[in-house]
């Protein structure tokens, strides 16, 4: 097929049909007898709990499956017409692109202008055309100001943006996305969603985007596929993934289509607009406000932590910047506290200096004992036992608190991710803890990265039983749905300042962005949660 | 913490330049370091080395530097003390000392060390200077369609070393968070998920590279042009300072013996070299424009990039 032939869209953007895969070593396949299609032109989400088999699947529509990762591979794999199976990466890149998770692993220049253009210079185009097709790409994704810029310099969403432009350089038909917004910030995530939408319908380009916070995409999207097992177990139009996941697996659901569930309205909605659609069209205008629960002060004489006009200071490379600016805040025991704001807003950095790893410049911060956990979880596992990680009864003690007497002889890395995270914090524990009574603070930093739905209900379930064992559990989280199911209290940070504080139902129904979807759908004060939500809409229709 | 070596693209004209003239201006300076012992020549290479860098706004990398440079140019000067006893102006006689026998500090040992110590000294300014100012992409690009393995090899290293650099600030902050009770953590343990840490992230690089097309055999793409009105400036004051050097030599500018008794030369042809050398880091200057005086210093730096 000529190229103007694909580039019109005659031949599907993506053909799988009857793909199975087994990763080397593996006892069972990654994937198992997938067909699917994508139009192109087409928006296509792919929903699923971890290990479903998304990732690998977008892993053989670029070719990193099986030329890159090796394994065994059967069926037919095609990208706008070229044999998946039998052309390399490379030879894919002119038709597809190809985003992962991590942006710090996906680019290899030192400067933004260079990382977008190697693509088209391994491909061996005339100097002008790289010129044009760089500036282009820059303006469609709003980064030409980036272009003189080293990539170490970059936020996250800049990274991610910039590793974005190198996949879309080459004006494939089809990109790939693996959970793009799961180090992002909502406004970040936001912006990197609505982007896509945008290349989709300007420059007609097919989208398969595999993402855990659905409530962020859906209505972005033309099409889900859901993956179980390593195989499709549903594909259709969004309202109709709503109604299946309801019944099929109620973990996929999205906040407002709990909702709606618990509301009994039909039908439900693929986003906040749908959604205020039809309450409008069902005359529900403004449920009755419920009375924002005030969260009694546990041990109103026992602060874990104490910030006093706290400054810290930090080296970003060229010069000395001011990351947390005068912060005030105090944190009792027992509380379970959100710590939000944007990628940079000081979020780490107030945690980081709390456990003694930032000292400040001004203020000063007081802390009953804290255990803190990073972003990385797998950076505090450094042998191959379970038991060797820890000593004596105290370490015994915090891996009984943590559930996890019966692995002291397993391989860290033979366990489930969420038991690698337990295992961590009992790390991070053992010592601190009097008895089997905690520290004052147990802080996690942006504990939910990557994880689905499942993985972030029991994570709830432990920072429960943490604050009940009289621990002040502090969070750092961009991610507002779990930390309406969570946090008692949410801290919003904003450069370096505490621009709000307060109770969870106040804060995250007080905005747009840090605001979960249910409070963007009802838009009343005090409601954050579908339950919460269902209640009030009882309630008026009472 | 970035590492004060990493390129910064700043618009000064030793980062515009092209990666040759770039290198052929630094190297002119390296080549007089060890073209000579003279210590007033290797001291005005240092001083060229130095103002080259802080007018292209490498400052942190040249104090990072000039201290490193400063404490292997006073480590070899004591090592030269402690193992030279040439020289006739004895300073202390230490006595005999295990391994090294009789050990007498000698003026002249101390001064072949210092010109020594200077020499690498300067190699090391300039190396820094190198590494901040000029754009490794750019470099990469010119070596590829010489040497592709050399050059994927090093795009490679390039990226994990940085990369390696901030997994290694993660894990020593995760080893410090242990709990007591934990096990602790030594430096074996730690090097060895380093390593393993390394080898994952080194994979998805790979993965990217490949990705990228790096492994297509695709005709080598032509260089883009990026014009610097800057290169001729470059080349001029490297050609003019190796020339120098080189008829310098002939005319015994680097007069310079340690033994038996030190003696430097501070002829006319010494001075003369060490002048335009120590002149020669005065080449990344930038003409002020008009304009900036009156406060348009930021509008005519932006117009500067976009015209590069």
């Amino acid at each position: 097929m000529s190229e103007l032939a694909i580039r019109r869209g005659a031949a599907p953007a993506l053909a799988v049909r009857g793909l199975g895969y087994a990763y080397p070593h593996s006892a069972r396949p990654a994937l198992e007898d997938v067909s699917l299609e994508v139009a192109p032109g087409e928006f296509v989400l792919l929903a699923g709990r971890s290990a479903s088999g998304k990732s690998t699947l977008l892993k053989a529509a670029c070719g990193l499956v099986p030329h890159f990762h090796g394994g065994e591979i059967e069926g037919e794999v095609r990208v706008a017409d070229l044999d998946a199976i039998v052309a390399g990466p490379g030879e894919l890149a002119a038709a597809v692109g190809y985003l992962a998770q991590d942006p710090e692993t996906q680019v290899v220049s030192t400067t933004v202008a260079a990382e977008i253009e190697l693509p088209l210079e391994m491909r061996g185009d005339e100097p002008a055309d790289r010129a044009r097709a760089v500036e282009e790409v820059a303006l469609a994704l709003a980064i030409p100001h980036l272009l003189d810029r080293t990539v170490d310099t970059l936020s996250g969403g800049e990274l991610q943006r910039v590793a974005l432009a190198a996949a879309l350089v080459t004006r494939p038909r089809l990109i790939l996305l693996d959970e793009p917004t799961s180090q992002l910030d909502p406004v970040a995530g936001d912006e990197l969603i609505w982007l896509l939408r945008r290349l989709n319908e300007e420059w007609g380009v097919a989208v398969l985007l595999a993402e855990h916070r659905l409530e962020r995409c859906l209505a972005a999207a033309d099409r889900v596929v859901a993956m179980e097992a390593g195989g499709i177990s549903f594909d259709g139009p969004p309202a109709d993934f709503l109604a299946w996941a309801s019944d099929a697996d109620p973990a996929l659901e999205t906040p407002a289509a709990r909702l709606f569930s618990l509301a009994g309205i039909d039908p439900l909605p693929v986003g906040v607009r749908d959604a205020r659609q039809t309450l409008r069209g069902m005359g529900v205008g403004h449920p009755p406000q419920p009375a924002i629960r005030r969260v009694p002060d546990p041990h109103p004489s026992d602060p874990a932590l104490e910030a006093k006009n706290l400054w810290v200071e930090l080296d970003r490379g060229e010069d000395l910047r001011d990351v947390l600016k005068g912060i005030d805040l105090t944190i009792r025991r027992g509380e379970r506290v959100a710590l939000m704001g944007r990628n940079g807003a000081g979020k780490s950095t107030l945690l980081r200096t709390a456990a003694g790893l930032y000292e400040p410049v001004a203020g000063k911060i007081a802390v009953n004992s804290i255990a803190l956990l990073t972003q990385n979880p797998g950076d505090y596992l450094v042998r191959e036992r379970v038991g060797d990680e820890l000593l004596g009864e105290q370490g015994m003690v915090a891996l009984r608190v943590l559930g996890l007497e019966d692995k002291i002889d397993a391989d860290p890395r033979d366990l489930s991710g969420g038991e690698r995270q337990r295992l961590a914090l009992a790390i991070a524990l053992a010592g601190r803890m009097e008895g089997e009574h905690l520290p004052g603070v147990v802080a996690l930093d942006e504990p939910t990265r990557g994880m689905d739905h499942a993985r972030k209900d029991d994570l709830v379930g432990l920072i429960g039983d943490l604050a009940e064992r009289a621990a002040a559990v502090v969070v750092a989280t961009h991610d507002v749905e779990f930390a309406s199911a969570f946090a008692d209290r949410v801290v919003l940070l904003g450069d370096g300042v505490v621009i709000a504080d307060g109770p969870t139902e106040e804060i995250l129904s007080g905005g747009w962005y840090f605001a979960t979807e249910v409070a963007r759908v009802l838009d009343l004060p005090g409601v954050v949660t579908p339950e919460q939500g269902a209640a009030a809409l009882a309630e008026e229709r009472r | 913490m970035k590492s004060p070596f990493a390129y910064q693209p700043r618009p000064r004209p030793l980062q515009l330049a092209s990666p040759g003239a770039a290198v052929a201006y630094l190297g002119a300076i390296v080549a007089v370091a060890f073209l000579y012992s003279n210590p007033l020549v290797l001291v005005a290479a240092g001083v060229a080395a130095v103002t080259a860098g802080l007018l292209a706004g490498a400052r942190r990398a040249v104090e990072f530097a000039l201290k490193m440079g400063l404490s292997l140019a006073l480590l070899i000067v004591v090592v030269n003390a402690l193992v030279v006893s040439r020289g006739e102006t004895v300073l202390a006689r230490l006595g005999d000392w295990p391994l090294l026998g009789r050990v007498d500090v000698t003026l002249e040992a101390i001064v072949a060390g210092l010109s020594g110590g200077l020499r690498a000294a300067v190699a090391m300014i300039a190396a820094a200077v190198y590494s901040a100012c000029v754009d490794p992409d750019r470099v990469l690009r010119v070596l590829r369609p010489l040497a592709g393995r050399s050059a994927l090899t090093a795009t490679l290293v390039s990226r994990l070393v940085p990369v390696a650099a901030a997994d290694a600030v993660r894990l020593r902050d995760a080893a410090q968070l242990r709990g007591p009770a934990a096990a602790p953590v030594g430096k074996a343990p730690l090097a060895r998920r380093l390593l393993a840490g390394s080898l994952d992230r080194a994979v998805d690089v790979a993965a990217t590279l490949e990705l990228r097309g790096y492994s297509l055999d695709a005709p080598p793409a032509r260089a883009r042009r990026r014009r610097s009105r800057y290169d001729r400036r470059f080349y001029a004051v490297a050609a003019a300072v190796l020339v120098a050097a080189i008829a310098g030599k002939a005319l015994g500018a680097d007069d310079f013996q340690t033994y038996p008794t030190v003696e430097i030369g501070l002829g006319p042809a010494t001075l003369a070299l060490s002048v335009l050398v120590a002149l020669s880091g005065l080449a990344p200057l930038r003409r002020r424009s008009v304009s900036s005086l009156f406060g348009m210093g930021e509008q005519s730096r932006h117009a500067e990039v976009a015209r590069v």
